[in-house]
């Protein structure tokens, strides 16, 4: 069997895939296989697990550099002659070339405990220094481990292939000294290139004098022969050079070889072979998953967790409830006995600990996701949902009959998060904490670049080939290329210069690149982090683990996402701006507020819901015009309608029909028409599955989520016919018809996998409600803050000042003396002035002395604002453009300069201060510049208002004065145009033409599979929404991908079953021009470029965004 | 004079170096010279001459016929310039995979070191072109 294997995790300088390895072993009848990556355990866990699942013996271990060990001075101090030249390795990182190869395999716990601290330590040691394993380091933590002499990398591998076996004979001495009598194996390579024999003899006969065991190993980097391509590209790439790579492999000899074939590679030496089987022998790691390891509670003198737990829960209770009910008192007893019997108290006090810090700094937080649904959550303050008003069933979060780790997800004020973050690292030591890795991994255009470059082509053109493609999978590129209308004329068409690069590209489809940080994962234990896995710096200059959440969670040790939420920030921030527009006492704290507002459910559902939270996309917006919120469990039917489960099983239609008594509510049983009251007999949310089994068959809630787990994993027919029959045996001896339990099982089993949890969406809609009311009692705050936190939401922050100019807040541009860094709000609440940020080129180091300047006196005009800021000319020049120096100083003709004669005065200026420190008061009248006549003499500018706009969009990606298409009404309303506010009053299927600067463009997926686009445009009366289904996409995709406004003509959609939308048959481009003929630029302001993202997309929730595909479909 | 004349003159009783057979004949020697040609110790001048280990000696590319031993996983024989070879053991072989990413000067080889008639050959089949190639003479 393979003792020497790398996968794709010795990230480029590995090609198989961890399946396909474990699945040719057990095609091959290996009972055993190691996995020995480079330089760490990156792939080790899910390995170990797959391995196990797959009935063969996992043996972990890793490919390590060591310190040189045959020499005692300096490589340098030997004759050129003697010296051992290692190859620049790729997937070693900074160790790479400085050190020898060694191959380490974990016998049992001790070994992995030691390995996983020798990578720690070699990796987190310095950030500088190269991940090398120091010699004494290994001789003191090589217990449990076997060593295995390494590769033609390896110091004696090398030194036999330099000839010289003097150097080979004193490492292996010295390595074997390092492990245990019997631990150290002399590795053997036939990899059939011409130096092989001599290299396989040399180091046969030197482990022979020295009395040491030898292993046939083959160093795999691939499964099938065919896949050496691959590696050569990657490790090409890796290293970043070209073809050959680093290694300048002679062959493809690297592959996963079965048991015969190495054995006639070895057939001189059949002891080689036996040793692997030896060896795995011995390997017998058991890492124990299934356990959970909960990191140290605070915990007072004479007290336990639970006690600790269970009093502060009954305080909690007497804050939470008054008068406290005998409701909630049952609840809470119940919760308080299965957290106790489960033994999970500590993980709670860890995350009440943290919540509880964050709220003694006034950091914004809230708890998401199941644990909504526990009152004990609730209690301790981490989750802000109140569980017995919205019925929210703690088996879903917690359930007795399975002990799973409970996951608690925190959301924070997103810029005081590091504050929580460093608290974690003072309270459980920065020993026992690190952060959560994630694994990147190649999408299509990682792989196009990544072989590109391999193939050394030009910059230029590894960029003109990976732009323009669209976010897909890499191994759906030449089907994308095939068939999305916007890579009709892309340069990868080309098959027969980009054939193989394409083809090559494919197959890297999902390989890992590199190791990320996780947003916000941090692992905690209770020993020290290293004992537990390896650890090492990530590129944020934090230490991250090797592993990810999933390897976490099956090691059971404690993960906490501590989450940054920027509409957390963008809340507190419109809430302190309020506060000293107003008074601290006239605003409420928004997450306390009763959610009972009419005028807010209004707001809503009008769908004027631009920047509130989880209610702005498109398509909730849509909803919204449907559904019509009206109170607070509306909120949380919205959020949860929105995702992709209630989506796909087609939820929305029959809610929004019921709810508006179009169709009647339909249930078989009239228990479950209680069970579903709310979402009128539609199994929308998960916790209704558990009532519906509870009341039909007589479930108790803990079975009832086993059941709801059960029904939604993929079960085989005989499992679910077990499942059928036992529930329907027990609701009919509970004397419902068989009828009825059959129809009641048939639509269990049709939703329960598309549920959403109730809990989440109703975490989420407290915050929801928070900004909505935000956003209509201070909505010049509010505005302000989203723009202060930008980027978030779903839209850009153009829209958002446009929007914001549409409900009457006046638009104040930047100006030097009346802007700060940051949006403000002026005018009593009426008008937001822009913040100097945002304007291009600006740099901290300027906005800071612009800041301290104003603090002393205003600018006087722009000779001053230069000699006291020494702004830069870029930024200085960025500033006059965008009118922040506007009205400023004086002519000779008694008027403020314009914007033409401060650009041609900006140079002279520049070069008088740094000549002489000091601009005179008077330069601008003793030096009038020659600027061009003003376009526009009525304004201070002397700017035409097009130009103007153009110079907003460029500096500082907004409109400022008005919409880009306000300028071209005249033109537009010639074309027959209808704008945005108007649509809801035609009627149903009425022709349009519309037109509409781009905001998004979005391609998610359907249900049919077919490809539409979903365009989100403004015009300067409001959003409109478009569907571009398949056949119109394929003759407007490169119009879509290449511009940024358009003119769309299509039939209007306007019913309340489907909401507002058109459906386009034409997308023309659209260029605003001033009356002149020159186009206004739009580029900052929209960026052009590929559809969105099918999953995701900036800011904006996953799952709303590729959802929305079925709001429209069909 | 034959290489292996002066063993072959040994004689015991003179007190100066006799010629003596050391092999009995041609099938016992083979596996002495085998041995010796696999020794990493033994490194042959023309080695040392070009600085490579492998491809050294008298470079010739010409396409031979050979007869494959499927059970030895080698060639049986070859036949070169109207002579037939057969082969004597199989001394190495080797695998060449180069500029996969270029069609002309791609190279797809398995590589076999033979001993024949005295001789040593490299014989390699190409796999791009399903030919066999004798491709050098060694020493």
């Amino acid at each position: 069997m393979h003792l020497h294997v790398h996968s794709r995790f010795s990230f480029m300088d590995g090609a198989a895939n961890l399946d396909a390895l474990i699945g040719r072993a057990v095609e091959l009848g290996m009972p055993a296989l190691a996995l020995t990556d480079h330089q760490g355990l990156y792939g080790a866990i899910r390995f170990y697990r797959a391995a196990l699942m797959a009935g063969i013996r996992p043996i972990i271990g890793a490919e390590v550099v060591v310190e040189t060990a045959g020499l005692f001075g300096e490589e340098g101090d030997l004759p050129p002659e003697e010296r051992l030249h290692i190859p620049a390795a790729v997937g070693f990182g900074r160790a790479a070339g400085r050190g020898f190869h060694l191959t380490l395999l974990v016998k049992d716990m001790t070994g992995y405990r030691n390995l996983c601290g020798l990578l720690a330590r070699a990796h987190v040691r310095s950030a500088e220094e190269p991940s090398v394993v120091p010699l004494a380091d290994l001789a003191r933590h090589s217990e449990g481990l076997i060593g295995l002499s390494g590769c033609t990398n390896g110091e004696a591998g090398a030194a036999v292939l330099a000839g010289l076996g003097w150097r080979a004979e004193a490492t292996l001495k010295r390595l074997s000294r390092c492990f245990a009598p019997g631990d150290f194996y002399v590795e053997l390579m036939q990899l059939l290139t011409p130096e092989s024999p001599r290299y396989v003899s040399g180091l046969a006969a030197i482990a022979q004098r020295l009395h040491l065991p030898v292993v046939a190993t083959n160093n795999v980097h691939y499964v099938e022969r065919r896949q050496f391509r691959l590696h050569d590209v990657l490790s090409a790439a890796g290293a970043g050079g070209g073809l050959p790579g680093p290694y300048e492999r002679q062959n493809a000899e690297l592959w996963f070889k079965p048991a015969g074939e190495m054995r006639r590679l070895f057939a001189d030496l059949p002891q080689a072979c036996d040793a692997t089987l030896a060896i795995a022998e011995r390997c017998n790691l058991d890492l124990g998953l299934g356990a959970f390891h909960f990191p140290g509670a605070k915990v007072p003198p004479g007290e336990t967790p639970y006690s600790t737990l269970a009093k502060a829960a009954w305080q909690g209770l007497e804050r939470r409830y008054r008068p406290v009910t005998p409701a909630s008192v049952a609840r809470l007893q119940h919760e308080l006995s299965v957290i106790q019997d489960l033994g999970f108290s500590e993980y709670f006090l860890v995350v009440k600990d943290i919540v509880d810090f964050a709220r003694s700094r006034g950091i914004r937080c809230s708890g998401r996701g199941s644990a909504g649904d526990s009152i004990v959550t609730y209690l301790l303050g981490i989750t802000d949902a109140d569980p017995i008003r919205h019925d929210l069933l703690f088996e879903r979060f917690l359930n007795p009959e399975r002990r799973q780790m409970p996951d608690i997800d925190v959301d924070f004020d997103s810029r005081r998060r590091d504050e929580v973050i460093e608290y974690i690292y003072r309270r459980f030591g920065s020993e026992h904490v690190a952060m959560v890795a994630t694994v990147q991994t190649m999408t299509a255009r990682g792989a196009v670049r990544t072989v590109a470059r391999a193939f050394e082509l030009p910059p230029d053109e590894v960029n003109s080939l990976s732009r323009h493609l669209p976010w897909v999978s890499a191994h759906r590129l030449r089907e994308v290329l095939d068939t999305y209308p916007e890579c009709a004329s892309h340069p990868l068409k080309d098959t027969a210069r980009y054939g193989l690069l394409t083809e090559l590209a494919e197959e890297l489809s999902g390989c890992p690149m590199h190791l990320g940080t996780h947003l916000g994962g941090f692992i905690i234990t209770r020993e020290p982090i290293d004992t537990w896995m390896p650890l090492q710096w990530a590129a944020k200059g934090v230490v991250v683990s090797q592993y990810d959440k999933d390897d976490i969670e099956a090691l059971g040790l404690v993960k906490m996402d501590i989450l940054g939420l920027r509409m957390h920030s963008a809340i507190s921030d419109t809430v302190e701006l309020a506060r000293s527009r107003v008074g601290t006492d006239a605003v409420p704290e928004p997450f306390e507020l009763v959610p009972d507002d009419p005028s807010v459910y209004e707001l809503i559902a009008s769908a004027d819901t631009v920047g509130m939270f989880q209610l702005e996309s498109s398509g909730q917006r849509n909803l919204a015009m449907r559904l019509k919120e009206r109170d607070f469990e509306d909120i949380i039917a919205a959020i949860s309608l929105f995702r992709p489960g209630p989506l796909e099983a087609e939820m929305i239609t029959p809610f929004i029909r019921r709810r508006h008594g179009i169709e009647p509510v339909r249930v078989p049983h009239p228990a479950m028409g209680e069970v579903l009251r709310d979402s009128y007999g539609v199994i929308l949310y998960q916790e209704q599955v558990l009532r519906v089994a509870s009341a039909i068959a007589g479930f108790s809630l803990a079975e009832a989520d086993s059941l709801r787990r059960a029904m939604t994993k993929g079960r085989s027919r005989e499992e679910m016919e077990a499942i059928h029959g036992h529930f329907v045996t027990r609701a009919v001896g509970l004397g419902v018809a068989r009828d009825a339990a059959e129809e009641a099982f048939r639509q269990l089993q049709g939703f329960a996998a598309y549920g959403f949890c109730k809990a989440h969406a109703a975490c989420f809609a407290v915050v929801s409600y928070a900004s909505a009311w935000l956003k209509r009692y201070y909505p010049a705050e509010f505005a302000a803050s989203i723009l202060n936190n930008e980027p978030m939401g779903f839209y850009t922050p153009r829209l958002v000042v446009n929007d914001a100019r549409r409900h009457g807040i006046g638009i104040l541009p930047p100006h030097v003396n009346a802007s700060r860094g940051r949006y403000t709000v002026e005018d009593d609440g009426r008008s937001i002035r822009v913040g100097l940020r945002d304007v291009h080129e600006m740099t901290q180091r300027l906005l800071s002395a612009i800041e301290r300047e104003q603090d002393v006196r205003p600018f006087r005009d722009l000779a001053d604002f230069l000699r006291r800021t020494r702004a830069e000319a870029p930024a200085a020049e960025s500033l006059i453009r965008v009118g922040a120096l506007d009205g400023l100083g004086s002519t000779d003709a008694g008027r403020p300069p314009t914007r033409d004669e401060l650009l041609a005065l900006l140079p002279e200026m520049k070069a008088v201060i740094a000549r002489e420190g000091v601009a005179g008061d008077d330069v601008l009248v003793l030096a009038p510049a020659k600027a061009r006549t003003p376009e526009d003499p009525t304004h201070v500018s002397g700017w035409s208002r097009a130009r103007r706009l153009s110079a907003e969009l460029e500096i500082v990606g907004l409109s400022l004065e008005c919409h880009p298409l306000a300028l071209a009404r005249a033109d537009l309303e010639r074309r027959g145009v209808t704008w945005a506010r108007d649509l809801p009053r035609l009627a149903d299927r009425t022709r349009v033409r519309v037109a509409g600067v781009r905001e998004r463009a979005q391609t998610p997926r359907t249900r049919s599979g077919k490809r539409t686009c979903f365009l989100t445009l403004e015009d300067p009366t409001g959003l409109l929404d478009v569907v571009v289904f398949e056949d119109a996409l394929n003759r407007a995709g490169e119009t879509i991908v290449k511009h940024r406004a358009y003119v769309v003509e299509g039939v209007l959609q306007n019913n309340q079953e489907r909401g507002i939308a058109i459906i386009a048959d034409r997308v023309e481009p659209y260029v605003v021009r001033t009356a002149s003929g020159v186009p206004v630029r739009m580029r900052r302001g929209v960026p052009s470029g590929p559809m969105g993202p099918s999953l995701g997309g900036a800011g904006a929730p996953e799952e709303e965004s590729w959802a929305a595909a079925d709001l429209y479909d069909g | 004079m034959g290489r292996n004349s002066a063993i072959k003159r040994f004689d015991p009783a003179k007190e100066a170096g006799q010629p003596l057979d050391l092999f009995s004949g041609r099938d016992a020697r083979r596996p002495v010279i085998v041995e010796l040609l696999r020794s990493p110790w033994i490194v042959r001048g023309s080695q040392i001459a070009s600085g490579t280990s492998g491809h050294s000696g008298k470079r010739r590319e010409m396409e031979v016929e050979v007869i494959w031993n499927g059970a030895r996983r080698a060639p049986a024989t070859f036949q070169m310039n109207g002579k037939r070879y057969t082969v004597d053991a199989l001394v190495q072989t080797w695998t060449i995979e180069r500029a996969w990413w270029d069609p002309r000067t791609r190279l797809s080889r398995r590589c076999f070191r033979v001993l024949a008639r005295g001789g040593l050959y490299d014989l390699a089949y190409d796999c791009l072109t399903g030919r066999w190639l004798l491709v050098g003479v060694v020493d």
